[in-house]
Formats: C-alpha cells, structure tokens, sequence
C-alpha cells in the first residue's frame, strides 16, 4: 500500500467514532496484515503516538503483525463448535497442513505453514452456530464439517496430499 | 424519493406490497449467512441463471433466515393467489424442478415444509396470500414452529431485507411514522417504561428506566448506541435480526431517539459479521434516501442520523466502557463504573446502549400498544426473547417464545430433544457468562430471575444443548479457556485467576487433580466473582460453579482415579 | 470533561463526615476514599494508585466493604468518591479471604519482587498454590503487577506516550512498540520512580541513559559545562525549557542543577553589592 491509498482510506473515515479501529480494518483487509511501515506511517499522520497504536494491534485479535499465508483457514472454536466436534476439525488440519499439534490453540496466534500457501487460525464464533462445526476459508463459510471431508475443502484451495 | 407526508408513505407501501406479492410467481431463498453457507447463494445463482436463459417470469428475491436453520436452505414460492410454501433442504439439483413446478403453476410437493396462507406483520398489516395446495400442512402444524410466538422474528425470511419497500409494505416504520408525527417524545418513553421492556443483552435492566436517565441528564450532546458485538460464542440471534430485518432496528434506535432526545446514533457491530455489516449499511443508505434517516425525518422536523463502527475481535468490547473505549479508538479495557455511560458515555457525553433486540421490541410497542405487549410473556418479564438453540439438539435454530417459557418446552417440544435421539444431560444458557443446568432444572423458566436463582444467567440468548457423551469438566475447561483468552488483562482476578484456574482444570483433566485442587478451584472461583472490576471476569466462573454444584461427580471421578 | 462532571459535584466542595471502621473522618465531598484513608493513616493495600493520575482499578487489592441498609458490598476503594454518611469497613472475613486469595496471585506473577513478597506476608501469605512465572528473558524481571502507573505517568503527565500495554489477557505486558528502542522516549525516568514493585530497570554508563526496562532504548545525557557531570537526559531538558518563559540563558541553560544554584547564590551576592554586569534580567 501506498501511502496516496493510506491517506484515501484516512479520509473516508473522517467522523472520530470509529475511526482507528476502522482504519485499521481497512488496512488488514487490503493488505491481510499490519504492516509495522504503515503503522509507523499512520502515527505520523494522525500524530497518535506508536505505541498507542502497537497496543491496538496487538489487542484486537482481528489485527495480525505478522504476513498471512495465501489462504487464511479459520476453524471456529464457539461453543457450539465446541460441541459439535471443532477441537478434531482443528486437529486435522493441523495434521494436513503439516503443522505442529495444538500449536493454533496454543498460540492463539495465526500459524502459517512453511511454503506460505495456508494460515491456519481460530475464531470465536461466526454466527453460524446452527450449521456447527464451521471453518472458513478466505471468505467462504463452510458448515457441517468432519474431519474427513477436509481434504476436499483445501484441495478447492490448491492443497495436495503429501506423498511421504 | 423522501416520504414527506401520509401519503407519499401509503404510497410506498403499495409499491412495496407489489414487489411482496407481484402478479408473477415469487421465488425466495433464504440468505442469512448460515443458509448462504449451507448452499443458498449457489441455489439463488443457479435459479437467477436458469430464470434468465429461459425467459421465465418469475420474481427472485433474497431473504434472511425464517429461523428453522436445521432444515436450510429454505426456499419459497408464492404464487398469486396461493399460499407461501415453505421448502425445505434444497438443494442445487432441485433447482431445475422447482423452476419447472413453478411454471406450471405448481410447486415440488417433495420439498415442501409447511404452508403460508396468510401472516401478520405484526404492525397493523397481515399479507393475505391465499389458499390452496392443501396437501402441505399449515405452518403451525411443524412442531418445530407451532410452539413458538413470533414478534422479533415476524418478518425474518419472509422479506427481501435489501429493500426498504417490503419492510414498509409489512408496516415497518408505521410506528416511526406516528411517533413523529402525532406523539410527543415524553408519550413514546411512557410507553416504553410502561411495557416493562427489559434490555435484552444480559443484565435485563428496565430499557425505559435507562432512557429517561439519559434524557434527564443535561448536556449539549447525546448519543444511543446499539451493542451489536453479540461475543457469546453459540448465540446468532443478533446477527439474524440485523440481516434479516435491518429496519427494523433502524427503526427502534429512531423512535429511541425521538424520545431520549438525540440526533447521533451508532451501531457497534463485530467484525467477524461481513454480512450484517453488509446490509446494515445498505439498509442506512436506503432510509436516508427515503427521508427517514437525517435531517427532517417525514418532514416532522425531527432529524436523526445513525453511523456503523465495527470490532476487531474481542468479546470484552460487548461490555459498555470496554465498547465505548473502542469506538474511541482505544483498547477495550473496561473502566471501574460509576460513571455509567449515562452520566459520561461516548465522548464523555450521555450515552444509552442497548442491544439489537431491545431496540427491535420498541416498533411493536408503539405499534400495538402497552396492553398488547404486556400480554405477552411473564410478571416482570414481559414480551418475547429470541433463543438459538444450537449443539446436541435434534432441530436446531432460532426460537422465539414469550418469557416465562420454561427450558423444557424449547428443549423438547420445539427442539424435540437430542440429536439422534440420545438423551440430553445439561443446557449452557449464557455464553461464557452462564453456567450449565442440569436435565432435572428443566422446569426452570427462562427469565431473569429463575436463570439467575440456579446459577446461571439468560445472556444474550444462547442455548447450547448437551447429550449425555458430554464430559462436563471439559465444558467448564472450554469455557475457561474462552475466557481467558478473551480477558483484557487489566486486573488481576481476571488476567491471573482465570489462567490458574485453566491450569487446574487441565491437571484435574489429565488425571492429576487431588480433592486440594478441587478446593482451590471453588475458592479461586469465587474471588474471582467478587472481585474482577467488569462483568467478564464477574461471571466467567460460573461455568465452573455450576458444574461443581451440579456435576460434582464428574470431578470426584476425575480426582479419584 | 472535568472530573467534577463524572461526579457531578459542581460548585464550592463540601466538607462531609465519612465513617472508616467506626471511626469518623472529615473529607471533601468527591474526594476518593482511598486518599483519605492515606492521609488519615488508615491501611489498605494497594498497588495501583496514585494521587495525581486517573484512577484506574486494576489491582483490585484496595477493595473495601460499604456499608448500606445493613448490607456490605465490596467496592474499591481507589474508585470510591466520598459522600456525606459513607460507612466504610476495610477488613471482613470476605475481604480478608479475597485479599489473601489476590496475593496469592501476585507472588504467582511477580515472584522476584520483594515489594509483594512484604506486602503478602502482613496478610500471613508466604507461600502460593499456584504456578509462578519464570521468565528468564523478562525486562521487567518477573516484578511486574500490571498495575498501569508506569504507563500512565508516561502518557497522562509526561505526554510521551513511549509505552503502553501490549496483547491481552495473560499476555499482557508493558513495553515500548515493537520491544524495540523509541526515540521518542524523554528519560525522564517517573515510570521507575512510580513504580509500586521497583521493576523498572534503567542505567547511566557516562554519557548516556539506557532504559533497559523499555527495549534498551538509549538517550543522551547533558554534561555540565561547569563540573562535566552528565546530569539529565538531553532531550528531556529540551522539553522542558521549551516550556519555560522567557526561556533561560544559554549560559545556565546547561549547567546542572548543582553548578546553577552555585552560580545563581554568585550573582546575588554580585546584585547585592551594586555589581550588575553580569546581571540577568531573565532570571
Ligand atoms: C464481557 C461482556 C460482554 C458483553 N457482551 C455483550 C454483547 O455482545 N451484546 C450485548 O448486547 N451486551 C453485551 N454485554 C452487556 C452490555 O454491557 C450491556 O449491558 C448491554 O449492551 C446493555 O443493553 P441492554 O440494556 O439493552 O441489555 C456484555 C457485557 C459484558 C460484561
Ligand atoms: S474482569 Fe477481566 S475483562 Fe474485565 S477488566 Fe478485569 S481483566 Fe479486564
Ligand atoms: S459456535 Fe461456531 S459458529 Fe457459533
Ligand atoms: S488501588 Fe484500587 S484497584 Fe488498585
């Protein structure tokens, strides 16, 4: 991004309530991360100091720091999904994508897989209970998932069995 | 075109009742985003294609979700003259024989659910749409509807929420309408204070009561707000309601306005609600080109406006310092209260906050009158609430009943138990909040106080069935492990506490626990409860104490073996 | 908005009679509690207040019970603003077991620090159940509470905003952006000087301060012309004497605060006895 669009996306939002957060959705969505230049950029900008903006980012689970993989896999762990068998779903496919075991949960940060194809993380609950367990790949929904109907869902993306 | 008098607003009705009932068959499909996920958005595509190539005259139309989730995606057909049917568990190969039914005048008897012959909007306007078909059975006899009292839900999966015109062909803003113009603001807040409306996002405080604090305050500026954040995980009551009928909370915050005084309104939604963000803002835009939003609202002289701000996940910002702290731009973390956000809210101006589905109620209110609403529901515990019922239920979906239903009429009756016919062991009511009841409470009713008197609370509405499989210390876990999570990390009971006691409830899990940990664990608990500085960590044990209480045997099992 | 808004007591304050444990106290109406407390001598632990920043409520260890139609309910202390008749008690067996309870927690997330270690020991608790945090890499040396008051001072009275609180939840820390070095950073020092639990760490090798605490960040320190002692970071007085009107002398501008009074006493003795040429005016 440059910063002709930082100052575009800065100016759509000239009413204060709202605006930071709202900024700052607008530049993880285009960009699919923060990126630290636009941050500092921002500060500059709005004269915010960084460090209030470093906390914002680093609060806010919609916000990451860090670069995603190309396709962003986000297995809802609600209660509902709870229930209904998220914690194999998300087993599963840290096995297919050859992540370590329990590293989402762990975490609770976005893991991304070593050739950068697939970030895999969890989210609270998308609404969607009723179709439980759910993920989401990019922006598409997925309901009523089982672990072995998840290789079909990530071959749509481009991912293949590893030949071992 | 702006509605400036009666009957410029009559006059969009009818352009509205055309498009509700056109002289064409009428196919719908149910796009909320759980029937979108489940197949819709691929059904509507290909129906929207097969109707082009063949030249059909047919009216496509996407709709919310009417609330039957289980049996999505739903689609509808309404001849003229005939019933609505209701179809159910379409799927993309149907499509081809719904399009030939309906060019013949017919409808595919295999899919159909139930029918529609006529339905009341609720707001001084039923839509006849006539008899017919009648091999199908009537709406009220699916069990799974004929328990319920629809008042929230009234229009969701019957109306294109995409168009201001069928929200007011089913008098939706008739009671904006006559607010504005033939009462005074003070008669609208009487008339909210006397229907006894609770707020419905958790705590049940008196809507009026908070209201008419925030008109008495003195200041230059005021703002309401609507809490659209709906964080407990297993509840989707809010998101239905803004997707489904986004006017009809446009509608609510307007009449809300008119009677505390305000010109500034703001809708705080989650992010992780594309959709609903996506038809709010379709639905603002269309209410200000109708002349019912900004400056002179149907010519009355009352002028209101109503922005969006949106979350970046985090279920503390639920809570109203937290909320506000956000939309400020700041880190959702709360502040020690008093000052409520009535005294120094949003800017540090007088603010009113409630949830989506408060706001929803006042249009019916107005509408219909106190006595009409205090009919339904119970003592204190007036009007309807919005339940999803979700996990080990054989139907699942939304469910609406008057308050003072008891659990085991919506677990049951409406949700016809277990799914796969296994036997139910408890209901989390709540969200992390809440606390898990035991199958014998069942005849609890789901209102404030009886929730709150065995543990648990109402929330926002979720209601997560468990079967017997369900190991219930690892439910008091999740939970914990939610929370957590979540907490903000401001004060220690919270940040601290909840880690440690997620910490004893793996050992306890792992084999590891003695009866020690189990006296740790209550004692933890309940400083945690008493002294956490916001309602996150104030309730977040509650998982866990009701579990002790109630399945007390689950963990001795565990510490023994 | 002024503090008097949020709680409404507009106009001339009030003197009002508040009860602490029985016993009855004078105050200004509006004034908090805890601060009367403090002044009066009365205990109650705390860890995350201070007089002249924004009270704050997180440490929750300040709570008191109000006594209100025979019912006692616990509240904080440090948020609690005094009104005519308030009947205050600050030891119940609830208090007393929530307290401990707390405690407990604290030596669990700042083991290292004696501050805490003192404090649980005049509640009895010597020893926690829970898991204590070891980090050997922590900048803050396993002493942080969280109670915010670095982080406050920092961005309420110095305006710098060179640290904040980072991620959520158990995460959460105190730390410049990034853990990295900020320029912006004044080394003015009153984080350290605030801090309940002495967890902040900073240094003066010669010329320079290091911030060890807050990603190593390094300020330059001014040297006296006079002595040569580096007294004061560089860019803190920058900040200040910008402030100062009519601005200082260069000469005395730079002198540390030893070798300024040393040379100020001169020149009134100068004044005195008739001699104005080195004089001056600004002074
Ligand atoms: C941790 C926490 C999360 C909350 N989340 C929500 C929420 O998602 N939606 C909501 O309406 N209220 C939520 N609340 C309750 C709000 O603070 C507030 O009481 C409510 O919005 C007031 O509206 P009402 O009076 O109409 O119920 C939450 C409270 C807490 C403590
Ligand atoms: S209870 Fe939890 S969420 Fe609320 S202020 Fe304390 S740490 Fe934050
Ligand atoms: S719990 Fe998974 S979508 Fe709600
Ligand atoms: S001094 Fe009151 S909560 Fe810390």
């Amino acid at each position: 991004m440059d910063e002709k669009t930082l100052d575009d996306i800065i100016s759509q939002y000239d009413a204060p309530s709202g605006r930071l957060l709202g900024i700052l959705g607008e530049i993880q969505n285009r960009e699919r991360y923060i990126p630290r230049e636009l941050l500092e950029m921002l500060s500059a900008k709005l004269k915010i100091p960084l460090s209030h903006l470093y906390s914002l980012v680093t609060f806010y689970s919609f916000f990451s720091l860090q670069p995603v993989g190309d396709h962003r896999v986000t297995v809802c762990m609600g209660t509902a999904c709870h229930v209904k068998g998220a914690a194999a779903i998300l087993t599963t496919l840290e096995q297919l994508l050859c992540l370590p075991e329990g590293v989402t949960e762990e975490t609770r940060s976005p893991v991304t897989t070593e050739d950068n194809a697939f970030t895999l993380e969890i989210a609270r609950c998308f609404g969607a209970c009723s179709i439980a367990p759910v993920l989401r790949v990019d922006n598409h929904l997925y309901g009523y998932a089982t672990p072995d109907g998840l290789p079909a869902i990530l071959e749509e993306y481009g991912w293949r069995k590893h030949e071992d | 075109m702006k509605i400036k008098s009666y009957a410029g607003f009559i006059n969009r009705q009818c352009v509205g009742l055309q498009k509700l009932k056109p002289d064409i068959p009428r196919i719908t499909v149910g796009l909320a985003t759980c029937g979108a996920a489940v197949g819709g958005t691929v059904i509507f595509e290909r129906l929207k294609r097969s109707i082009e190539e063949q030249g059909l005259d047919i009216s496509l139309i996407p709709t919310g979700c009417i609330g039957y989730c289980r049996e999505e995606p739903i689609v509808t057909i309404t001849h003229p003259g005939k019933p609505l049917v209701l179809l159910h568990r379409v799927c993309e190969d149907d499509t081809d024989e719904i399009l030939r039914a309906v060019a013949s005048g017919s409808v595919p008897f295999d899919k159909a659910l139930c029918r529609i012959e006529a339905w009341d909007h609720l707001m001084g306007c039923t839509v006849k749409y006539g008899t017919g078909f009648d091999q199908i059975p009537l709406y009220d006899e699916i069990p799974f509807f004929g328990r319920q009292h629809k008042v929230i839900l009234r229009d969701a999966g019957l109306i294109n929420p995409e168009d201001v015109d069928e929200f007011l062909a089913v008098g939706g803003y008739s009671a904006a309408y006559l607010a504005l113009t033939e009462m005074r603001p003070n008669q609208v807040l009487d008339e909210v204070e006397r229907s006894g409306l609770r707020g419905r996002g958790g705590a049940g405080f008196p809507a009026g009561l908070k209201w008419r604090i925030t008109k008495e305050k003195k200041s230059d500026k005021k703002y309401i707000i609507c809490n659209a954040d709906e964080g407990d995980p297993g509840a989707y009551m809010n998101r239905n309601e803004m997707e489904s009928d986004p006017h009809m909370l446009i509608e609510g915050m307007i009449l809300g306005a008119y009677a505390i005084g305000v010109e500034e309104g703001l809708i705080y939604i989650r992010a992780e609600y594309p959709l609903a963000i996506k038809r709010l803002t379709c639905a603002l835009e269309q209410a200000r080109k109708s002349g019912i939003l900004g400056t002179n609202i149907f010519g009355s002289g009352f002028s209101f406006d109503i922005q969006i701000a949106t979350g970046a996940g985090a279920f503390v910002c639920g809570e109203s310092t937290a909320l506000i702290a956000s939309i400020e731009g700041r880190t959702g973390r709360p502040h020690p209260r008093p000052p409520r956000l009535t005294d120094a809210g949003l800017w540090g101006k007088p603010t009113d906050l409630n949830n989506v589905e408060t706001w929803c109620n006042v249009p019916v209110i107005i509408k219909n009158g106190v006595d009409w609403y205090t009919e339904i529901g119970a003592e204190n515990n007036t009007g309807t609430k919005v339940f999803s019922l979700v996990g080990d239920v054989e139907r699942v979906g939304l469910v609406e009943v008057p308050l003072g239903t008891s659990i085991n009429t919506i677990v049951f009756d409406v949700g016809n138990g277990g799914a796969e016919g296994k036997p139910v062991k408890a209901v989390q009511t709540g969200g992390p909040s809440g606390g898990c009841i035991p199958v014998r409470l069942f005849d609890t009713t789901v209102d404030f106080e009886s929730l709150n008197a065995i543990g648990s609370i109402m929330g926002s509405g979720g209601i997560v069935v468990m079967d017997e499989d369900t190991n219930m210390v690892d439910i008091a876990r999740y939970f914990i492990s939610f929370a957590t999570g979540e907490s903000c990390g401001k004060c220690i009971p919270c940040r601290e506490g909840l880690k440690h006691t997620l910490l004893l409830l793996n050992r306890i899990l792992a084999g590891k626990g003695t009866e020690t940990d189990l006296v740790t664990l209550q004692d933890l608990s309940e400083t945690i409860v008493a002294t956490s500085l916001c309602g996150l960590g104030q309730t977040a044990p509650n998982p866990v104490l009701t579990t002790l209480a109630y399945f007390r045997e689950e963990y001795d099992a565990l510490v023994k073996s | 908005m002024t503090d008097e808004e949020v709680c409404g007591t507009k106009g001339a304050l009030n003197q009002v009679t508040v009860t602490i444990n029985g016993r009855e106290y004078s105050a200004e109406e509006g004034e908090i509690l805890l601060g009367v407390a403090i002044r009066e001598n009365v205990e109650i632990p705390h860890l995350c207040y201070e007089a002249s920043l924004s009270p704050s409520g997180a440490c929750r260890l300040c709570m008191v019970g109000v006594r209100k139609k025979g019912k006692t309910e616990m509240t904080t202390s440090c948020t609690l603003r005094v009104t005519e008749g308030l009947d205050v008690v600050t030891e119940t067996p609830e208090i007393l077991r929530h307290r401990k309870m707390l405690l407990e927690l604290y030596l669990a997330e700042a083991p290292k620090s004696e501050v805490i270690k003192s404090l649980a020991a005049r509640y009895g608790v010597t020893k926690t159940r829970f898991f204590k945090k070891a980090e050997p890499a922590d900048p803050l040396g396993n002493k942080c509470v969280l109670c915010g008051l670095c982080v406050r001072v920092c961005n309420e009275i110095m305006g710098g905003g060179v640290i904040s609180f980072v991620n959520r939840g158990p995460y959460t820390v105190v730390a410049t952006p990034f853990f990295g070095e900020n320029p912006i950073c004044l080394g003015c020092g009153a984080c350290a000087q605030v801090c309940p639990t002495h967890a902040i760490e900073i240094e003066n090798p010669g010329d320079e301060r290091i911030m060890t605490s807050w990603g190593k960040t390094r300020v330059k320190l001014r040297q006296c012309p006079v002595c040569g002692k580096y007294y004061a970071p560089d860019i803190l007085a920058e900040t200040i004497y910008a402030k100062i009107t009519p601005p200082l002398s260069q000469q005395i501008q730079d002198m540390c605060p030893d070798c300024r009074r040393k040379y100020l006493a001169k020149q009134e003795v100068l004044v005195k006895s008739g001699d104005f040429s080195g004089g001056n005016n600004h002074v």
